[in-house]
């Protein structure tokens, strides 16, 4: 591979990514609007909220690490962006297996902390100390996953996933039980209802987002976007074979962002206590049958 | 070089302590001492490839005892060891060398104990068979005991504890040794591992076990890690650092070497716990599984930064075992290179933490924070440790937790790596907390005037700090060492180059993925900075409280019970099991010593004594 | 040239009678006369050693042979045994200390004279005779101090002590009504074949809990943490150290020669078990220091017992090893503790006062715990081996548990001696001037020993191969062809 392509699919990766995300939330909102009944907002709306937030002219930031906090988000997921391969694209997925790709996402989790600690808002260290208890309940269902997944592909590497998924059959069909799981891993993961604790608008107003102004909350919103993307991106790697064009590969990620959405409404908040619950229990539980078969199988 | 490189350093150790002990009080005395630990780390560094390729390091010091000839030589695994204690120790002191240690009154005590830890641990190293080992071995608990001990008070009486466990700890390898002696009638590497096979199958179980039991006891491995987090909490700065980095480390080093390389983790493989239940390769996984998960649990609950930490260095622990027992030349190789980074990473964490309790006076999560403006480079120096220590990208901690978390998949254990995962994730959860707490948040009005800590003792700060990302950047550096480790012992070698591994079934490249991140992060703050208006710096205490109007003496910080939901869930789970039994075990002890005492002060003891007599003479005669 | 050995009791006992006289011309110096005794001895010993050579030789008293006269056995593990005691006694004469009684140098001399008896004699009735001649001298020396609780201890010495004479002259009447014997070389041809059954076990159990009084053996040693407490510290460490260590030589030959017998054995390993254990707990438990480092001494003996119960080449060396660094090293900490006879509480921040006396102490105590490379490692090594040999498992888990336990209050002790914590003047505790020199030159003893341990080991292993070589004994004694009456029975 030439050093033009790379840097070529350096700056491609994270920009399709932020683009297929802002469509993904797009979608995410259009269905929430449709489904209470609202219009919900046009065609562009997500990306001329991150314009207008960015051109604000207040921009209140609390601080170095303020700053540094959003950059850390930003680059965390441009990061991973870059180990997520597309169709046509792998970046640099043969040199970062999948383990790399999910300790790289919490690294804006992280940034993302850092940043509302500097704050200095009860509100968002509250929102914080949530987001981080909840990301312990979700990513033990979704380690489970992966585990189980790499268990039964025998690798952990992605590309090689998708090829073997290519030339056999989808995870999905090979481990339904795990890909359940998964689903209900990434729901959570995505912060959507009933997994929102951490953001509860009425009760901390926001949480994490409490101190955030201007193009800080646009960076979130970008995040928002990247973060969706990712997750969709590594799901259908792992249990619906990838993409085998760009084609057949957006329409996947589609229905995977589609499939929490369409639920995410009918549901109220969980307290963290029964996110934590809830989490363990049940998608846990799935998991560890669906790795027990994969291990049997095996 | 000669071949005896190893008296030069033996012969520096000596030197150091002299120093200490004569000048320890002098204030240029923790400079000398520094370049002295530079110097003998650079001894050994100097003669590094002559380790790299097989061959020791020899030196004079040797005796004859029971057809036994003890001599102690370092390989290439004590090597490694070494290089890091002289780091830890070296750096420890260049912290203590300055501005400190007018604040700190038996600074000569603290300069030559940590000599003697030193030089007690470099001869552990050095052991070449089962006796210079032990007797190693318990030179290095009577000098930890003595470091530990150095404030008094609750450090103390954390030492006497130490002690106890150390020797119980103590007893159980001498019985190991005893059983391996009766069956092998020797005490040297190749003899026992040659004649291991001529003890009953019971027997080696036993042995394993109480190896693992004492050797473990230094790392603090389940259910004997009770003493541990305030052993190390409650001492001096340079001291936390280097009992962090290194001590407990000591436990690990003994056990790779005899598991690995004398007893074979093919025979820990193919031993059965009683009934079948359980392989000991298994049983031991998860042991070490459990001491990852439970002392991170524990260290999530602590309000004081020093225990946290001590609480996670255990845990830690747990997760090099882990890496050592898994059979797998990814695992060994992460197992020890987490040896590496734990120690970078916990002591540039300990440094931070201690500087923070210098300027402020207390290392009480719940009495600190939004100090990040005061103190910016102990804050960078904690941010890159929490990094390391939670194991993300791209400090160094992730590189050794990659290795060993791949390691489990290869190996087919899921449920371990899931533990491996939950471990990390408390390490999070906790290391948040810990920075949180301390730098960011509400400043507190009587920190307003706090400064960033001098020069000493921001320098081996910051040096262990870049340790941290550039071993992360470049792990090839270390697996280096670590490949002609496992080359020696005659297990399967990690196939490594300069920026990670090629398993062929997952890679990493630690180049890449930093290169990248640092590219990416180039971008972030392009975008963040370059687009939109400009952005506008408030006050530290300029916040938002939802109509109410905030002034700097009102204290809104979120520190206590940092995590109240998860807290709710898991306390039940939080039974002190272990504490119950010591103190079960300490009221037995106390009644037998009660029941032993008055048997001795019966006022009529001789009459009873009469009456036994003629009672068995009458028996006696009746038969 | 070995029959001057006999000098060995015949020169104190002559000199304890000619004391008092000579008392009355010298005054004060005739101390002196006892030091010049005891460095004769050693003269003696260290001449008669380089010609024992590898044969033991027996000494006959009155010209006629055994079994009918009276021998005195002399091989390696004797005259280390009274090397050491002439050493220890040389080292702790009182004369040193002001205002001395010419009565103490008396008892004292008698002691001696009883302990050199003891070693040497070939004979139950002989060494009955000195071992009371022993005890006899000990009483009066305990009850020296002339205090209340110095008088309530030797008395509770002395019932006991008459006891355990009782019980050994029951034991030797019994052996002799059944042999018409007491010559051990004699004995040892008849006892272990002939006498195996309820009378000979009765006799063994007699002997061994009779001389156990002094060997600190475990269910007749309850005087022991008195007396070591309120006598003067100087009989405490002679009585610590080198008695009871006779008393146990004595009942390692027993064992050894006479009752061979697996149960004996077990009965010992028993006892000292039980010692090992009742003493390491109750030391745990001791509030003073003399009290502590008492009950120490009796889980110590209970070690070198069950060593020599292990009846193997390799626990008779661990057993000599363990004794002769228990003597050597027990009288050094008493002399040390002398003036802490108080709560132990009261110690605290003894280093401040006397840092060289309590490093000291330290090390020696951390010899007596066993920490390589200190002496007491290497012979708390061979007891562990010589034990594993025997495959005695339990009893090897319970050593290490009771080191534990010992472990324990040794640190607690230490961590007093450096807290940091001023102690007001009055209460303050110092340890100087004569009791340091005997202390530095015991510890200098072991501690340079140690780099002669591979020489040390083998001479060791020498005197254990010589000691379990019963032939040896007898023929030594009886000479090949003298096999008179073995068909008493």
């Amino acid at each position: 591979m030439s050093g033009q392509h790379i840097f070529l699919e350096l700056i491609l990766m994270p920009l399709l990514a932020f683009m297929i995300g802002l469509f993904l939330v797009l979608m995410m909102r259009k269905v929430r609007a449709r489904i209470e009944r609202r219009v919900g907002p046009p065609f562009l709306q997500p990306l001329w909220d991150i314009i207008k937030l960015y051109v604000k002219k207040m921009q209140i930031s609390h601080g170095v690490i303020h700053d540094l906090g959003i950059i850390m988000l930003l680059g965390g997921y441009i990061t991973a962006e870059v180990f997520l391969p597309v169709p046509g694209m792998s970046g640099f997925t043969s040199q970062g297996d999948i383990i790399t790709l999910i300790y790289l996402m919490m690294v804006p989790s992280l940034g993302l902390a850092l940043g509302v600690g500097q704050c200095a808002n009860p509100n968002g260290s509250i929102g914080i100390s949530r987001a981080l208890t909840a990301m312990l309940a979700y990513d033990i269902p979704f380690i489970v996953v992966i585990a189980g997944a790499c268990l039964y592909y025998g690798t952990t590497d992605l590309t090689e996933i998708i090829a073997l998924q290519k030339s056999q059959q989808w995870g999905l069909l090979s481990m339904p039980i795990l890909a359940l799981a998964g689903l209900i891993a990434i729901h959570a993961m995505l912060g959507k209802e009933p997994f929102e604790i951490y953001v509860a608008p009425a009760e901390i107003a926001t949480g994490p987002m409490v101190e955030m102004s201007g193009k800080y909350l646009g960076s979130l919103f970008v995040m928002q976007c990247l973060q969706i993307y990712t997750i969709t991106v590594l799901y259908t790697s792992l249990f619906l074979g990838g993409g085998y064009t760009w084609f057949d590969f957006i329409p996947k990620l589609f229905l995977v962002a589609l499939l929490p959405v369409m639920i995410t409404v009918i549901f109220p908040r969980y307290k963290t206590d029964d996110v934590l619950r809830w989490l363990w229990k049940w998608p846990t539980g799935l998991a560890l049958l669906g790795l027990a078969i994969v291990v049997l199988q095996g | 070089m000669s071949v005896l490189d190893l008296d030069h350093v033996f012969f520096l150790l000596i030197v150091n302590i002299g120093i200490a002990v004569l000048w320890g009080n002098r204030p240029f005395v923790g400079k000398i001492l520094t370049l002295l630990y530079i110097l003998e780390g650079l001894s050994i560094l100097t003669s590094y490839h002559v380790l790299l390729s097989g061959a020791v390091l020899s030196s004079s010091l040797t005796f004859t005892v029971m057809q036994q000839t003890v001599q102690w030589q370092l390989g290439v695994s004590g090597g490694f060891f070494a290089l890091i204690t002289f780091m830890a120790a070296g750096l420890a002191t260049w912290f203590s060398s300055g501005v400190w240690a007018r604040s700190y009154a038996p600074i000569r005590l603290l300069h030559s104990y940590m000599a003697l830890n030193v030089a007690a641990m470099l001869l552990l190293l050095a052991s070449n068979d089962f006796l210079g080992l032990f007797i190693a071995w318990e030179l290095v608990s009577l000098v930890s005991f003595l470091i530990i001990a150095i404030n008094g008070g609750r450090s103390a009486k954390a030492a006497y504890s130490y002690i106890l466990y150390a020797f119980l700890g103590a007893m159980a390898i001498l019985l190991a040794l005893i059983i391996i002696w009766n069956a092998t009638n020797s005490f040297s590497y190749v003899e026992v591992r040659h004649h291991w096979s001529t003890m009953s199958v019971n027997r080696q179980l036993i042995v394993v076990l109480l190896l693992i039991t004492g050797f473990g006891i230094k790392m603090a491995i389940l259910p004997f890690h009770r003493w541990q987090a305030p052993a190390y909490a409650y001492v001096p700065a340079p001291v936390a650092a280097f009992l962090g980095a290194i001590s407990s480390r000591m436990g690990l080093f003994a056990l790779f070497i005899v598991l690995l390389q004398v007893v074979g983790i093919d025979v820990i493989q193919t031993l059965w716990l009683p009934f079948e239940i359980i392989n000991m390769q298994t049983f031991l996984l998860w042991l070490a599984a459990l001491t990852l998960i439970i002392p991170t649990f524990i260290a999530l609950r602590q309000t004081d930064a020093r225990l946290l930490l001590a609480w996670h260095g255990i845990g830690q622990g747990g997760f090099m075992l882990l890496g050592i027992l898994s059979a797998n030349a990814l695992g060994t190789a992460g197992g020890i290179m987490h040896v590496f980074n734990h120690a970078s990473y916990q002591a540039a964490l300990f440094f931070a933490v201690f500087s923070v309790s210098y300027r402020t006076g207390t290392a009480d999560l719940d009495r600190l924070g939004g100090l990040v403006t005061r103190m910016p480079i102990s804050f960078t120096v904690m941010l890159v440790g929490i990094i390391g220590l939670a194991g993300l990208p791209p400090m160094n901690g992730f590189v050794s937790k990659w290795l060993i978390y791949k390691a489990l998949l290869d190996e087919g254990m899921p449920l371990l790596f899931l533990a491996a995962v939950i471990g990390t994730l408390g390490t999070i959860l906790s290391v948040y907390k810990l920075i949180h707490n301390t730098f960011l948040g509400q400043l507190r009005l009587e920190h307003e005037n706090i400064k960033e800590v001098p020069w000493s003792m921001s320098i081996p700060m910051m040096i262990l700090a870049s340790i941290v990302f550039i071993t992360g950047y470049f792990p090839g550096l270390l697996l280096e060492s670590i490949a002609a480790m496992q080359s020696t012992l005659g297990i399967s070698v990690v196939d490594y180059h300069l920026g990670g591994v090629n398993t062929g079934k997952g890679n990493l490249n630690m180049i890449v993925v930093v290169s990248t991140m640092l590219m990416a992060i180039g971008m972030g703050a392009l975008i963040f900075f370059v687009l939109g208006n400009p952005r506008k710096q408030v006050t530290q205490w300029d916040n938002y409280a939802g109509g109410h109007f905030l002034t700097s003496d009102m204290r809104y910080q979120y520190s206590h019970n940092f995590y109240p939901g998860l807290m709710r869930v898991i306390s039940p789970l939080y039974r002190n099991t272990i504490f119950w039994l010591e103190s079960a075990i300490v009221s037995t002890v106390q009644f037998m010593a009660h029941i032993s005492y008055a048997l001795f002060m019966q006022a009529n003891y001789l009459l009873y004594l009469i009456l036994l007599v003629v009672i068995s003479l009458l028996w006696v005669l009746a038969v | 040239m070995q029959d001057s050995l006999i000098l060995l009791v015949v020169l104190p006992l002559l000199l304890a009678f000619l004391l008092p006289v000579i008392a009355r011309y010298l005054g004060n110096l005739s101390g002196l006369t006892g030091s010049l005794l005891l460095l004769f001895n050693i003269l003696l010993l260290a001449n008669a050693w380089n010609s024992v050579g590898y044969s033991p030789k027996v000494i006959l008293l009155g010209g006629f042979a055994a079994p009918l006269g009276i021998v005195f056995y002399i091989d390696k593990l004797n005259m280390l045994f009274a090397i050491l005691t002439t050493i220890i006694a040389l080292l702790l004469w009182p004369c040193r200390t002001h205002n001395t009684d010419v009565r103490e140098y008396v008892l004292w001399l008698l002691l001696l004279a009883g302990c050199y008896g003891v070693i040497l004699s070939g004979d139950l009735f002989n060494i009955y005779v000195f071992y009371e001649l022993l005890a006899v001298a000990s009483y009066g020396l305990v009850t020296l101090p002339a205090t209340g609780a110095s008088y309530i201890a030797g008395f509770r010495y002395l019932m006991i002590s008459a006891l355990g004479s009782a019980f050994a002259l029951l034991g030797i009447a019994l052996i002799y009504s059944f042999t018409g014997s007491v010559n051990i070389a004699h004995l040892a041809q008849i006892i272990p074949d002939h006498l195996h059954h309820i009378w000979g076990y009765s006799a063994a159990l007699l002997l061994i809990i009779g001389f156990g009084v002094k060997a600190e053996l475990f269910p007749v040693n309850f005087w022991v943490a008195e007396v070591y407490s309120h006598a003067d510290k100087r009989v405490t460490a002679l009585l610590a150290g080198v008695v009871s260590k006779i008393a146990v030589l004595i009942i390692l030959r027993f064992i050894i020669l006479l009752f061979p017998w697996q149960d004996i054995f077990n009965f010992l390993l028993l006892l000292g078990i039980i010692g090992v254990i009742v003493g390491e707990f109750a030391a745990f438990y001791a509030q003073d220091l003399l009290r502590l480092l008492a009950f120490s001494s009796i889980a110590q003996s209970g070690l070198v017992i069950i060593a020599f119960a292990c009846a193997t080449e390799a626990g008779i060396m661990a057993g000599i090893a363990l004794a002769i660094h228990h003597l050597l090293l027990k009288p050094a900490l008493f002399l040390l503790a002398s003036h802490c006879d108080r709560s132990i509480n009261d110690l605290a921040g003894l280093a401040k006062s006397s840092p060289w006396a309590s490093a000291l102490f330290v090390i020696l105590a951390l010899s007596l715990l066993g920490v390589p490379p200190l002496p007491g490692f290497w012979a708390k090594l061979l007891l562990l081996q010589s034990l594993m040999a025997e495959q005695y498992l339990l009893l090897l888990v319970l050593v290490l548990l009771a080191t534990i336990v010992e472990a324990a209050y040794l640190f607690r002790l230490f961590m007093l001696f450096y807290q940091r914590q001023e102690m007001p003047e009055q209460k303050r505790i110092t340890i100087q001037g004569q009791e340091l020199y005997p202390v530095i030159t015991l510890s200098g003893i072991l501690l340079l020993g140690l780099f002669f341990l591979p020489l040390f080991m083998d001479s060791l292993r020498e005197i254990a191969m010589q000691t379990s070589n019963i032939e040896a004994y007898i023929n030594t004694v009886l000479g090949k062809v003298q096999h008179i009456g073995e068909g008493n029975i």
